[in-house]
């Protein structure tokens, strides 16, 4: 292991450029990650010709090296726009904005490149000295632990919402119905189109989230008579005091634990264990009420988990060959084109490229810190400009990014009917985080309860006997019971104290 | 105005391409050429396109770039490859999942002008280490006395990989259950012992047979692989198996014909270069990776239509 780090760092120090690299690619990554429609798998797969003039390792050290600043990168623009800039940043929008709206942006994003930094070093350093163990534990995975662990998400509905219980769910039962509109996962069969083939590819996750959050946030910002009334106004990024800091340590630690072993999962990556870890925060919150509002631990939570699951994702990929996100499934491919045959002989077989990666992106993550704050400050100087030039040209950027991002037209429409329709939801006040909690872990759910009741037969005993799956799904019930036990004794105090009224 | 000038600009080119072809065949291609593909970045088909256009540059002069369309069973994609304009700069690289599409009443084949398939895969059935079944026969045995009991592992659910276990079924009579995963997920659900097996092609199962996490039982191909000398084939054991993953490129319907000669002519050249050859041998696709001409193609799409409609009949997919 010592060896394997030495010849490592003499690969490093042998090759200065690839210092050069790094720095580049995490600039790169954040970047890619800050507009909306440029995601970190385009700055990989953009990246890829480019390795071919380098040797393997300093290809893979770039490419991960954007991975590292793109999951970082997508909170700037969610935080300060509402505009998730990748879908791993869609949770952070949850807090962030608002913490923003509130005159926070600087503490916000301050927090939200904290708390990506810790994410990112605990998720390599679980990369670093746990990767083989990880691995095999995460084959222990299967349909039914994969349903246990996104209906545990799910269930933290019930603790969303504030004010009423009932609006909480029906956002999350709208948000896992839309989920089903387009190709059934297991036949293949139309659902939901109408016969209309342009809606085979479903309501996809970005549009929908770019819709719901950041147009639905431009009309209505358009329908207040003073648009002066909530301007942002401090932009510096700051990163928070040890004060503020010590009082997230436990989310911070929870979530960039749920992000290193979810990001080990093949198949789900740094948006699910960002959904999964907000749920979380919530769940042990002692204010759960607050969440949505602009509190610290709503962007801690998403933002550590996502940029630990990279981490994660990367150690299937290193220890199996098996990818464990999309990002990772085209770096396989990049590998693949530098005649490395990815699988459980790569760490014996190629030492020195494995280890350099491995301290490559521990650097990576301290880069981030420092382009980070830049990338925010400038990014941040958009917001001093009025709200009547930025609101349009944050719905351009809208229809240009989720366009940019497949192609597709539909994707465009959809991006608008949801716009309409979160514009609805936010009047109407249903908990947005809801509707897009049971948007994101729907789909997981359904597919994974489909897939392991093929394997066993449709024996629903032998489904949830496992025990994984069990303890997982016990805890969804408890937090269920738990969830609305509170919500309703704080409806009822409600009720009860005239102030909460007035 | 300017519309009316432009029209009567193009027909005078349009005349003179049908007065002299060959003088503007010198012309073509003088710009970027696009390929549209309904997966994602980065994946063995965006790979693919991107192998050819290397060398094609080279040869060329002109580069040639993968637009990558997502989901829907190949819907979008092919919708905004009909919406473009015929002028011999919009390709699409095809696969069996179009000739699904076709089955399944989606699309129309018609809308092809083939031009050249290049990469022809080749899958396999392919089980963890610890499955108690060491050859294909413990395997077709066992499924024979439990139909359905044992389960495969594939991607993508009413597509390439479920037509290829149909027939299977079909052929052997030793029937499985298909669970249809993305395409890691159905790799860690294989090691982790949560299906029986998986059918995966050689190149992405390479490095776990090489670790010996996995082992291969049969090849859905016409000959033995020359790497894996001791994997009998599908076709040996008696069952007419050899359907296969391949990597084509094509153009709209009524493209020039002038166009298609050109192309096909600039393809076949890079394709045979050094450098494609080598990505393709690092993807482990030489095996029968055999290039087809425009009217050999036609003939093999025409083969595959039938086979992928009976298959897809039996399974019970096509209403």
């Amino acid at each position: 292991m010592l060896e394997a780090y030495g010849s490592a760092l003499a690969y490093l120090f042998g090759n200065p450029s690839s210092f050069l690299l790094i720095i580049f690619s995490v600039i790169w990554g954040i970047a890619f990650g800050s507009v909306p429609g440029l995601t970190g798998i385009v700055g990989v797969a953009l990246l890829i010709p480019f390795t071919f003039v380098f040797d393997p390792t300093a290809g893979l050290l770039l490419l991960s090296g954007v991975y590292v600043g793109s999951t970082f990168g997508g909170s700037i623009s969610a935080i300060l726009f509402n505009t998730p800039g990748s879908p791993e940043a869609a949770c952070t929008a949850l807090d962030g904005y608002p913490m923003a709206k509130k005159g926070q942006a600087g503490k916000a994003l301050g927090i939200a490149l904290a708390s990506s930094a810790i994410g990112g070093i605990f998720g390599t350093i679980v990369l670093m000295l746990l990767a083989p163990p990880m691995a095999q534990f995460a084959l222990n995975f299967g349909p039914a632990e994969y349903f246990a662990l996104a209906v545990l998400g799910i269930t933290a509905i019930s603790a969303i919402g504030g004010g009423s219980i009932l609006k909480g769910l029906v956002a999350g039962l709208l948000g896992l119905g839309i989920a089903t509109v387009g190709l059934d996962p297991i036949t293949g069969t139309e659902r939901y189109t109408f016969g209309n083939l342009s809606l085979l590819t479903g309501i996809s996750f970005v549009p929908a989230i770019i819709g719901t959050f950041a147009l639905a946030e431009v009309l209505q910002r358009a329908g207040e008579k003073t648009s002066t009334a909530e301007v942002i106004t401090d932009v510096s990024t700051k990163l928070p005091s040890m004060k503020e800091f010590m009082a997230t340590r436990f989310t911070l630690l929870r979530s960039s634990s749920i992000g290193a072993v979810i990001g080990a999962l093949p198949g789900v990556g740094a948006t699910t264990a960002a959904f999964i870890s907000y749920s979380e925060a919530v769940r042990w919150s002692k204010r759960p009420q607050d969440f949505g509002t602009g509190v610290a631990e709503g962007i801690a939570a998403p933002e550590s988990a996502n940029n630990s699951a990279v981490g994660g994702s990367m150690i299937p990929l290193l220890a199996l060959g098996i990818p464990g996100s999309a990002t990772t499934a085209v770096m396989l491919g990049g590998l693949t084109i530098h005649g490395i045959i990815p699988g459980p002989l790569l760490m014996e077989t190629n030492t020195q490229l494995v280890y350099t990666v491995f301290i490559g992106m521990f650097i990576a993550n301290i880069l981030m810190l420092i382009f980070g704050i830049r990338a925010a400050r400038y990014f941040a100087l958009v917001l001093k400009a009025p709200y009547a030039l930025v609101g349009p040209a944050i719905v351009v950027l809208c229809m240009t990014g989720v366009y940019a991002l497949n192609s597709n037209i539909v994707d465009v429409g959809v991006m608008l009917a949801m716009g309409a329709f979160g514009f609805l939801l936010r009047k109407l006040r249903y908990p947005i985080a809801s509707f897009v909690i049971g948007l994101v872990l729907g789909p997981i759910a359904e597919r994974s309860l489909r897939q392991g009741l093929v394997i066993s037969d449709y024996d629903y005993w032998d489904f949830v006997s496992r025990p994984i799956t069990a303890v997982l799904l016990i805890a969804s019930l408890l937090s269920l019971i738990y969830g609305f036990y509170g919500q309703w004794k704080r409806h009822r105090e409600g009720r009860g104290s005239p102030a909460a009224t007035g | 105005m300017l519309s009316l000038k432009i029209t009567t600009i193009a027909a005078v080119i349009a005349g003179m391409s049908i007065a002299a072809p060959a003088a503007l065949a010198q012309d073509y291609p003088s710009r970027t050429i696009e390929v549209i593909h309904s997966y994602g970045p980065g994946g063995g088909t965006d790979r693919f396109v991107r192998a050819v256009a290397v060398p094609f540059e080279e040869i060329s002069g002109q580069s040639m770039v993968p637009i990558s369309i997502q989901g829907g069973g190949g819907m979008p994609a092919f919708a905004n490859f009909q919406q473009r304009r015929v002028d011999g700069y919009t390709l699409m690289a095809i696969s069996p999942d179009q000739i699904i599409a076709h089955a399944l009443g989606r699309i129309s084949m018609d809308a092809f002008q083939p031009l050249a398939r290049v990469q022809y895969d080749q899958g396999m059935i392919v089980v963890p280490a610890d499955s108690p079944f060491q050859t294909i026969e413990e395997f077709i045995a066992h499924a024979r006395e439990n139909p359905g009991d044992l389960t495969v592992g594939i991607t993508g659910a009413a597509g390439f990989d479920d037509t290829v276990m149909g027939l299977w079924n079909i052929e052997t009579g030793a029937e499985v259950t298909t669970v249809p995963f993305g395409s890691s997920e159905m790799v860690s659900n294989t090691l982790g012992g949560q299906v029986d097996a998986m059918h995966e092609e050689y190149g992405p199962a390479r490095g776990l047979i090489d670790s010996g996490d996995m082992r291969p039982l049969v090849v859905f191909s016409d000959e033995r692989l020359p790497v894996l000398p001791d994997v009998p084939t599908a076709v040996e054991l008696g069952y007419d198996v050899t359907l296969g993953r391949w990597r084509a490129f094509a153009m709209p319907a009524d493209a020039d014909p002038a166009h298609v000669e050109t192309l096909y002519g600039l393809i076949s050249e890079a394709v045979a270069s050094g450098a494609y050859q080598e990505v393709q041998e690092q993807a482990a696709l030489q095996f029968r990776s055999e290039l087809l001409g425009p009217e050999e193609f036609q003939a093999f799409i025409d083969e595959e239509i039938e086979v992928y409609t009976r298959v897809l009949d039996a399974l019970g997919l096509l209403n």
